[in-house]
């Protein structure tokens, strides 16, 4: 061994503790980057003994990684159904507001408590028949009912909207994300290709796929060039080499029973009850489940309990030998003619109102609740107090009875077939706080599901900064031996130089 | 690195997620224990909602029924009342009738006596409570009894006159009455007089109640009656008794057709005093009904009250050792996260 051979490695060694610095740099630099992967330099011992920096290797965990993007498209889901249900809760959430202790008072402003409030007003009316303001105390009890309702179905369609124009900002956020991800994804392959640092660009890949994954629910497959595929997790194309092309026609205003326009990727629909392909996870998947299947549901039933009321409250033919139809009595609808048949008129919710025959606020007679004929005032057929007697109280109680007499109804709303209008109502409140319950629970359990994951992964690819720390005392401890080395080196050649 | 490796980032993190559940449990648990109830009831009770929501609407049917009971209780002790006043005037006629004689040509007792127990059985019918006529059935928003001795005559009155002037051709008034014979009176009292009370006569012109009694729910699935009417037999009987007195008792008749007013009177007088006892015993019946119901429910909302504070209300101790609790934790998380902060090699260089 000569002295110059021991500068060369002196030399080298320079060179490699640069280079470990650089990278020991890097990763305490990004030690707060969420999403950032740790990379290592890879000594290795040269042909004159010295050490070189071979290579860099990224401590990326794509096992790890997909578990995050599959719990981060779960939670999404779940959120975006939760939302969208405490929304629809709000309709129903009388226990919360109804702070009496006596539990004998009724505060709340659901369809169910403003049914319970309008059978208690009809009591005390067929308690004192002859007394026009306690009927009035009942007419306005129905609209408060009616009004109930109407806002209910509102909020239902309310959410529906929002949920579609959530779609749409999704799709458009999709789009723009995998339009970066064809960008980062071609850096990768011509680094990789041309032997260039691609760490960058992997990084900023893995970011882009955490970001979509917020959206929808994918899986990717590595490709032998170092590219990088994404499917949606029900199996359809999204990038490969290039990206798809996701498309969403958003509708302005969603109506009970129209549906809202499907997401599809290349052609086919990802999203909608015939989807042959339809995503599981991720906000858009919760969206479309929201839109198309938990609210439509909600307005099902809610369309239902109106139907049952202008059932309830409709006026048959008095006569010995009855020849007219049923007629709807104290509810009704705009263009109302008949009493419908179940589901004949979607989005009923919104259309009930009280009879204007008998609200005196629009003209109408508060005495024909008592007496009939409120579908058409003084056709007889109608009336049921013939002689007029103020204490009638028979047709109040017919009506009473009537909301708690069981009734049959659309098993397609998710809720019993047989029961009182009453029941139902309740039931029907019971599923909206069912469903938000679940929806709550779900996504606290996926919230708590996803930490676990991002927190593997930190681990096991993010920067621990006391590692780096010591690694790079060991890197300054090695810097000081090679340069007391150096001059070692060069006082032995001055030694020999003099001695020559 | 190996798998027990931590990265900064995971160790600054680790406590933010505990840190914000604990705080909105800890908002949550403030607002149970100011309310006592729990703070989101939806969210705690879920698909029990509809069943809290049908016992709370339960509760609330049984409160209006206690409360429409009301109603019936005045309407039913009203009714007590005028039909305790009429019993009493027909007994007070009964005992006039019986020290009567019949030679009492020349007094005035018969009609007066039949005059104002007539006036005041009609004022009795005609009692109202709530503005509503208790003995006026379905149709309470009239007068069950017109007015007999309204000027210009009433229908009633003219209907008797223009029965009597038929049967015999001259008024009660006229001296020609003394020729009638008992037994054409009999007959006249038991033919078209008795037509104008216990016949078409009554509906037509006298009664304008309804024969239908007004019935009110006073418990779930429990109705009862909550009137009588004016068209039941003591209100005719009574009536045709002191219509009878009035009419004929100061005419110019015969000592036996004289008695014979006076004894026909007596015994539609017992008979109708009967009838309204048996009236009177039924709306008691009813009273008590009302009160029972009233005690049933009572105790049913004791029990559907038992049962909300069950499903509504959160366990104030319990409450306040989770409030505890929870304070303990975040001061911990507190302490935790500055102590973590400190603790890195960077503060030892």
């Amino acid at each position: 061994m000569t002295l110059s051979a021991a500068y060369n490695i002196v030399n080298s060694s320079f060179a490699a503790n640069a280079a470990q610095t650089a990278v020991v740099s890097k990763n305490i630099a990004n030690a707060n980057t969420a999403g950032y992967s740790r990379e290592i330099a890879n000594v290795l011992t040269n042909l004159y003994g010295g050490a070189d920096v071979d290579s860099i290797t990224r401590e990326a965990n794509g096992a790890l990684r997909d578990q995050v993007s599959n719990a981060t498209s779960q939670a999404a889901g779940q959120q975006a159904i939760a939302d969208g249900l405490a929304k629809l809760a709000q309709t129903v959430n009388d226990s919360a507001s109804a702070s009496s202790a006596s539990g004998a008072t009724q505060n709340g402003a659901s369809p169910s408590a403003m049914l319970a409030k309008l059978q208690n007003a009809l009591q005390t009316y067929a308690a004192s028949p002859g007394n026009a303001s306690v009927g009035q105390a009942a007419v306005n009890a129905a609209s408060g009912l009616a009004a109930s309702l109407n806002s209910a179905s509102a909020t239902v369609q309310q959410v529906r909207s929002q949920a579609d124009a959530s779609m749409g900002s999704s799709v458009a956020t999709i789009n723009s994300l995998l339009n970066q991800f064809a960008q980062a994804d071609k850096a990768v392959v011509s680094g990789l290709q041309s032997g260039a640092d691609a760490s960058s660009a992997m990084d900023a890949r893995d970011k882009i796929l955490g970001q979509l994954s917020q959206q929808l629910g994918v899986s990717t497959v590595a490709n032998q060039n170092g590219s990088t595929s994404i499917y949606t997790d029900s199996g359809v194309t999204l990038y490969q080499d290039a990206p798809r092309t996701v498309t969403f026609a958003p509708t302005q205003t969603l109506t009970p029973g129209a549906s809202g326009g499907a997401v599809v990727v290349d052609g086919v629909p990802i999203t909608g009850a015939g989807a042959p392909m339809a995503i599981h996870s991720g906000a858009l998947a919760g969206l479309a489940s929201l839109r198309d299947s938990i609210a439509p549901k909600y307005q099902a039933q809610l369309d239902q309990i109106a139907g049952a009321l202008v059932g309830a409250f409709a006026e048959t033919d008095q006569s010995a030998t009855p020849t007219q139809p049923p007629l709807p009595g104290l509810f009704t609808f705009s263009g109302a003619t008949v009493v419908p048949a179940a589901n004949a008129v979607m989005g009923l919710a919104a259309k009930i109102q009280v009879n204007a025959n008998v609200d005196p606020s629009q003209g109408g007679n508060v005495a024909l609740l008592r007496d009939g004929g409120i579908s058409s005032p003084g056709n007889p057929a109608y009336t049921y107090n013939t002689s007029g007697a103020t204490a009638f109280s028979g047709r109040i109680q017919q009506l009473i009875d009537q909301t708690s007499a069981s009734r049959s109804f659309d098993p397609a709303a998710g809720l019993g077939v047989s029961t009182s209008l009453a029941g139902y109502a309740s039931d029907s409140v019971g599923w909206v706080q069912g469903q938000n319950q679940h929806a709550s629970d779900s996504v606290a359990y996926q919230d708590a599901v996803a930490t676990q994951a991002n927190a593997a992964l930190s681990n096991a690819t993010g920067v621990n900064l006391d590692a780096e720390m010591t690694h790079m005392l060991n890197l300054e401890n090695s810097y000081t031996a090679t340069a007391k080395l150096l001059s070692t080196v060069g006082a032995m050649f001055t030694a020999l130089l003099q001695a020559a | 690195m190996s798998a027990l490796s931590v990265s900064s980032q995971y160790l600054s993190s680790v406590l933010n997620l505990p840190m914000s559940q604990a705080k909105s449990a800890l908002a949550a648990a403030e607002v149970e224990a100011s309310t006592g109830q729990y703070a989101d009831l939806g969210l705690q009770l879920g698909e029990k909602s509809g069943y809290e929501l049908s016992l709370r609407n339960q509760a609330s049917q049984l409160q209006t029924l206690t409360d429409a009971n009301s109603v019936a209780a005045t309407s039913l002790a009203t009714s007590q009342s005028a039909l305790t006043s009429i019993a009493r005037d027909s007994q007070t006629a009964l005992q006039s009738l019986a020290t009567w004689t019949s030679g009492d040509t020349t007094s005035a007792i018969l009609p007066n006596l039949g005059a104002s127990a007539l006036k005041s059985l009609i004022a009795s019918a005609n009692t109202a409570a709530n503005g509503q006529y208790v003995f006026g059935g379905i149709n309470a928003g009239a007068a069950p009894l017109a007015d007999y001795f309204s000027t210009p005559a009433s229908a009633a009155k003219s209907a008797i006159d223009a029965a009597f002037q038929t049967t015999f051709g001259f008024p009660p008034t006229d001296p020609a009455a003394a020729t009638i014979p008992a037994s054409a009176l009999q007959s006249f009292l038991n033919g078209p007089f008795a037509a104008q009370f216990q016949g078409a006569g009554w509906s037509a012109n006298w009664s304008a109640a309804s024969n239908t009694n007004t019935s009110q729910v006073i418990a779930p699935g429990r109705t009862i009656a909550t009137s009588t009417n004016a068209n039941q037999p003591g209100f005719r009987d009574l009536a045709q008794a002191y219509t009878m007195l009035s009419e004929f008792g100061g005419a110019p008749f015969s000592a036996s057709a004289r008695q014979l007013v006076a004894t026909s009177a007596s015994t539609l007088i017992a008979q109708g005093a009967n009838a309204m006892t048996g009236a009177a015993a039924t709306m008691g019946a009813a009273q008590a009904s009302v009160t029972s119901a009233n005690e049933a429910m009572t105790s049913q909302k004791a029990i559907l009250q038992t049962e909300l504070g069950g499903l509504d209300n959160a366990d104030p101790a319990q409450t306040a050792t989770k409030i505890n609790d929870l304070m303990t934790q975040l001061q911990t998380s507190y302490q935790l996260t500055a102590r973590l902060q400190k603790m890195s090699l960077a503060q030892y260089l």
